[in-house]
């Protein structure tokens, strides 16, 4: 009993400590759930089984059930353009941003910090002004285009099924951006000076410079920067909910607001869970991907 | 058992004070002098529904507690998107409210899973609740298996508004609104001044709810029903739409709209036209800058069946209650109060049976009356158990047709085997 005590106060009982606090933790709040979802993508849940934990076993059923179905493939895809085109969109203005500010001008700081209101602001609110904005008849982007004349005739961005999902990215993009500025701020911060001066008494020029120190450089921030971004696109709700509701016709659904629709509209909570597993396989994907992009990272 | 015990005690208590004026000046006395024990023996029951402090809820439940009858009833708002869910949750872990208001179409949902108390008996002796004084759809909505599991709380439908001083303006008659789909069609194309941003008509085909409540009275004077869906008559309704769509008589965002987003449109002018409901009736007083009037829902031809959506909430009762009698009790009250749903709160009680007086405002009043008649077309979505399931099945086939990635035919076969395999 002694010795327990003792090796818990100093020696490997401390370590086991150490890390059974925060895995009990992590198991409690994050494991359980995921499991209970797992789980249930394998029932066959209605709302009324809802408050027990054995329900009928299904197997795949609820997995075939859902790629038997016609607009499966679809929302997967739009899925896809919607993470990729709010990353690339979010990345390459926050990483100019980042840049421009970089510069260091009177008042750069300062006005960086500001950007940061478009990241505050609740996504609901951000899709309510973004629905006014992108309206069809009196929206104040087609009155812009119109006026400069990059348009004849208006765009429904929110009713037409070719510009429906690229209306939500816009908006995301938007909402993004400001964060991956801060992230990239920091991260060019956190270059030495030294480098570019070396370079410089060189004869590199600005293109060459940032080529070869500082995108290398910033290699774990980027990382870090798409698989955080990976994480925020996919976890947008909000916005879909705001604009276009996914529709019309399923054009602008993406699979965390299908899986919502499933569970809280047509009350099918085991293939709203399916979806959602299906996303989460998605997401390790991704992070294991991540993890060994920027396990063999050498710091500056 | 103990709490039925001594609601059986208090039952006595209060049928001696209607028998024995002096026994019960002196139970009354009992009860001012040890107030807290008093209100301990009250019956508690719980209410759950979406009104707001402006909605008849919590002033029913006000008024209700104001007769000191020995029930005394806790409100809860719960917010529209969370009924259902709310609902279920509770009851499933048995903590589900004494009484609900529930929206008419998942009302099925509940009482076919003996979730909500058969109140068929009690209606059969009651004094209050009639079903012959409630419109037919309304009724119908209540109703599993022959049986009665709530009771109509307030009801609405759908007509067709249109501005009579643009009728006037593009030389048509302002009292002669159309009366067929073809008629519809014609005069939306008159109306639509795309110069003026004016468009003909304005409805929703929202991928929702709203979507389904707005097209299923097209299907069902076209001959059609949830359950046949494809039928001819059905598809040429969804034809209409998708002419009225593609010759842009109607905003493109009328795909992504609500009914009050788009009648809103209507009331700043730039529709000459809105099918939409009586709930817009005070905001079209207010906002509306023109002459404007109401009229039935367009039929497929001249003298064909006439149908309408059946809009609203019903009251319904636990089955897990531990006090049927007396929540039934409050039901009786508060359709007690059904005539003065519309003075107060501008809502429509579901009975035939209570005139709604005149407010003064000739606009408003005239309109109210083409939706009590329209009212009496109204059918209820379902009731099926799985109606979402059914619903989100004509939502799509809706959007398929209106964007034009599959002919309203094949949109509409396909909905009716989505349907098919719902209803099993």
């Amino acid at each position: 009993m002694k010795r327990l005590l003792s090796s818990i106060r100093d020696g490997n009982g401390f370590d086991i400590v150490l890390v059974a606090f925060p895995l009990g933790f992590l198991f409690l709040m994050a494991g359980l759930p995921l499991l209970y979802n797992i789980l249930m993508s394998f029932q066959e849940v209605d709302m009324f089984s809802l408050g027990t934990f054995l329900r009928p076993f299904v197997g795949f059923k609820n997995y075939q059930d859902l790629f038997s179905q016609p607009e499966t493939w679809p929302i997967l895809g739009n899925t896809a353009i919607f993470v990729t085109g709010s990353i690339a969109g979010q990345f390459l203005i926050g990483f100019g941003l980042a840049l421009f500010f970089w510069v260091n001008f009177p008042g750069a700081s300062w006005l960086r910090g500001l950007f940061l209101v478009s990241w505050v602001m609740p996504g609901l609110v951000v899709g309510a002004i973004w629905n006014w904005i992108l309206s069809g008849d009196f929206g104040v982007l087609n009155f812009m285009l119109r006026e400069t004349g990059i348009i004849s005739g208006n765009i429904f961005w929110r009713s037409d099924p070719n510009y429906s999902l690229y209306a939500v990215i816009i908006a995301n993009i938007w909402l993004g951006t400001a964060f991956n500025m801060i992230l990239l701020s920091v991260g060019l911060a956190s270059i030495p000076g030294d480098l570019y001066e070396a370079a410089e008494l060189d004869g590199a020029n600005a293109w060459q410079r940032f080529w070869t120190i500082t995108l290398p450089m910033m290699r774990s921030t980027i990382g870090a920067i798409v698989s955080l971004g990976l994480i925020f696109t996919l976890q947008q709700f909000d916005l879909f909910a705001a604009i276009t509701s996914g529709g019309p016709n399923n054009s602008s659904n993406v699979t965390q607001y299908w899986a919502w629709d499933l569970s809280f509209r047509q009350y099918d909570f085991a293939k709203g869970a399916t979806i959602s597993v299906i996303m989460i396989v998605f997401v390790m994907f991704a992070s294991v991907v991540y993890v060994r992009s920027t396990r063999h990272e050498v710091r500056g | 058992m103990e709490d039925v015990g001594r609601q059986d005690n208090h039952k006595e208590e209060i049928m001696g004070i209607r028998k024995y004026a002096v026994i019960g000046a002196m139970a009354l006395a009992g009860v001012s002098m040890f107030g807290l024990s008093a209100k301990a023996e009250d019956v508690k029951l719980t209410v759950w529904s979406l009104d707001r402090d402006i909605q008849p809820a919590p002033h029913l439940v006000a008024d209700f507690n104001k007769l000191n009858n020995g029930i005394q009833i806790e409100y809860r708002q719960i917010q529209f998107d969370d009924v259902v869910s709310e609902a279920m949750r509770a009851y499933s872990t048995g903590q589900a409210p004494d009484i609900i208001a529930i929206d008419n179409p998942e009302h099925a949902l509940f009482s076919s899973r003996g979730a909500f108390l058969d109140l068929t008996d009690m209606i059969s002796k009651s004094t209050v609740i009639k079903p012959e004084n409630y419109f037919p759809g309304p009724l119908k909505s209540v109703e599993w298996d022959g049986k009665y599991y709530g009771v109509p709380k307030a009801t609405n439908t759908i007509a067709l508004y249109y501005n009579k001083d643009m009728f006037k303006a593009k030389g048509l008659d302002p009292n002669k609104p159309p009366q067929t789909w073809d008629e519809l069609v014609e005069d939306a194309r008159k109306l639509t001044d795309p110069a003026a941003n004016v468009y003909g008509l304005a409805f929703s085909a929202k991928a929702n709810e709203e979507g389904t409540f707005q097209f299923l009275p097209w299907a069902q004077m076209g001959g059609g029903s949830y359950e046949n869906i494809n039928s001819e008559g059905a598809v040429k309704a969804l034809t209409v739409w998708k002419t009225i769509m593609d010759e842009k008589l109607a905003s493109p965002d009328t795909l992504t709209r609500g009914q009050w987003d788009s009648t809103g449109t209507f009331n700043s002018g730039n529709a000459a036209m809105a099918i939409s409901g009586p709930w817009e009736l005070d905001r079209m007083s207010q906002e509306a800058k023109f002459d404007w009037g109401v009229t039935l829902l367009p039929v497929p031809q001249e003298g064909a069946e006439r149908s309408s959506a059946m809009g609203d909430f019903n009251w319904a009762i636990f089955a897990s209650t531990k006090h049927p009698e007396e929540a039934f009790k409050a039901l009786e009250f508060f359709a007690s109060q059904d005539d003065k749903m519309f003075k107060n709160y501008g809502q429509l009680p579901a009975r035939s049976d209570i005139a709604i007086p005149a407010t003064g405002q000739a606009l408003k009043d005239a309109g109210l009356q083409v939706f009590l008649e329209q009212l009496k077309y109204a059918k209820p979505r379902g009731p099926h158990p799985e109606w979402p399931k059914i619903s989100k099945a004509i939502q799509d086939a809706i959007q398929a047709a209106l964007t034009g990635q599959s002919s309203p035919k094949d949109a509409l076969d396909q909905a009716a085997d989505k349907i098919k395999a719902v209803l099993g």
